[in-house]
């Protein structure tokens, strides 16, 4: 009798001190970030007195001392409730070097006139003649083919477990899945596709993300994912399958059947949704664009 | 015996409480934000008001509902980022307005094309004043979109002050927008420009 309500005690406790430390865990992480910031401001001004010589250098040192204990102070204080507000609102870091922007904007003029007088009206006609249901399998049967860009994209992020469900997830789709058209394996075996590309695995091995451009119908990119673009055409079967059996024609028809396809879903909305709202939309896409790209890298 | 009985159920008693307290402590933004979406929801099944020609009356209750939880004072301070310590109180109440009228003209109008989308809370991190939900939207399509509301508790409760969309801050992508603008001209063609796409 006693032992049991002696060990409920101790089971009760337990769950406190996880708790205590699972709180005490997450509160060291928000303490440490703004910890950061002051650490930030303060390199560029050694830097400075770097290059202006070493005579300059003690000097600088000691400034930098006294920067430092006068950041540390503001620090302390705000760090207990207004910090992340602060945080937010004073650093302005531009996500994406944007030099090209005059060329971009004429692009993306461009691509929003071609989207909706020339792609709009033939995804619109596509969509009142083909049901959704067919159009989401013809985008599973494309998303089947081009497993091996995924794949391998896994293996080269180091991603062992998920080259290996991509693989699963092939012979159960190409099978029972009838050839690609239906996805069983997410539905049915609850294996979650894993969207890696070769940007992606760029940006993993270090590679900056360089100067944001715009490609015509392509729309916006990176430095970085136009060398990912390229990497992910060489690791596609449809690439390789237009390049030996096709003429040119026949597989540029195959790659605009699969654009159309995939915009009459979904992403065409997702378009507008981006430009309509804005009030600038080229720069509401492109920060999209950045946003979305550097969530998809940390994955 | 009874002296057993007593103590026993005083243990599990005990027991169950320190289990159930810290889910209801931690919940408290993310059953506010599904109660809400709940709501919205239930405006949005309502059979008697669908149709092309009740639009406006839909669109007014689900703004009615829904707008509550946000807090767009936090926003547009934060959609103006540095620029907005340096506007005047009445600039600063003509902003949110407009910012409001941004919010409400662009995803509202979002929910006409609603059809039996889910949305499930995938989970949720609190720390003192702020709060993170995360949550999916599983569209009939099968497609999964991830969406993450950063809440502030201010006096008045748990409010939104910024949607996250596949990694997409609403806030940040105005900051953006509105930076831009401001860097190579004033605030009076920002708000003038805001207007005019509100006309």
């Amino acid at each position: 009798m006693r032992r049991t309500v002696l060990l409920m005690f101790f089971f009760i406790f337990t769950i406190c001190v996880c708790k205590a430390s699972v709180r005490a865990e997450s509160s060291t992480v928000s303490e440490g970030q703004p910890a950061e910031t002051p650490h930030e401001e303060k390199t560029p001004v050694i830097n400075k007195a770097n290059e202006d010589g070493e005579l300059k250098h003690t000097v600088s040192a000691g400034q930098s001392d006294d920067t430092r204990k006068e950041d540390a102070t503001p620090a302390d204080t705000t760090q207990e409730d207004e910090e992340p507000i602060n945080n937010d609102v004073k650093e302005e870091p531009p996500l994406v070097k944007d030099p090209l922007q005059p060329y971009n904007r004429a692009i993306f003029t461009f691509n929003d006139k071609a989207y909706h007088y020339f792609i709009k009206p033939i995804y619109t006609g596509y969509n009142s003649m083909i049901p959704e249901k067919a159009r989401v399998s013809v985008r599973n049967f494309f998303t089947n083919v081009k497993m091996p860009v995924r794949f391998f994209n896994c293996l080269f992020q180091g991603e062992f477990k998920g080259a290996g469900t991509e693989l699963t997830r092939f012979v159960i789709n190409s099978t029972v899945g009838i050839a690609g058209f239906f996805d069983p394996a997410k539905s049915k075996f609850h294996l979650e596709k894993h969207e890696r590309d070769f940007g992606q695995t760029l940006a993993k091995h270090k590679m900056h993300s360089g100067v944001y451009i715009v490609w015509p119908f392509l729309g916006p990119s990176t430095v970085r994912d136009t060398v990912g673009l390229a990497g992910d055409a060489a690791l596609n079967p449809l690439s390789w399958i237009s390049y030996f059996f096709l003429t040119p024609i026949e597989g540029f028809g195959n790659y605009a059947y699969d654009t159309v396809n995939d915009v009459s879903i979904d992403k065409g909305q997702t378009y507008e949704s981006i430009t309509k709202p804005a009030i600038d939309p080229y720069i509401a896409l492109q920060d999209a664009y950045v946003q979305n790209r550097i969530k998809k890298i940390k994955e | 015996m009874n002296y057993r009985k007593i103590t026993s159920a005083l243990g599990i008693g005990m027991l169950s409480l320190a289990v159930i307290s810290p889910l209801l402590w931690a919940g408290e933004p993310g059953k506010l934000l599904m109660e809400t979406i709940d709501k919205g929801f239930a405006i949005l099944k309502d059979t008697s008001l669908k149709g092309e020609e009740k639009v406006q009356e839909r669109r007014q209750m689900l703004w009615k509902e829904i707008s509550p939880i946000f807090n767009f004072d936090e926003m547009s301070k934060r959609a103006l980022g540095q620029h907005w310590k340096s506007r005047t109180p009445e600039e600063k109440k003509e902003f949110v307005e407009l910012f409001t009228t941004i919010m409400k003209d662009a995803y509202i109008g979002k929910t006409d094309t609603y059809s039996g989308e889910k949305v499930v809370i995938v989970s949720e991190k609190q720390d003192k004043k702020y709060a993170t939900v995360q949550t999916k939207i599983i569209t009939n399509k099968g497609t999964e979109v991830s969406v993450d509301y950063n809440m502030l508790n201010n006096p008045g409760g748990w409010a939104i002050y910024d949607v996250i969309i596949e990694g997409v801050s609403l806030v940040n992508n105005y900051r953006s927008q509105f930076n831009n603008i401001l860097i190579k001209s004033s605030y009076k063609e920002l708000v003038q420009k805001i207007k005019a796409k509100q006309s």
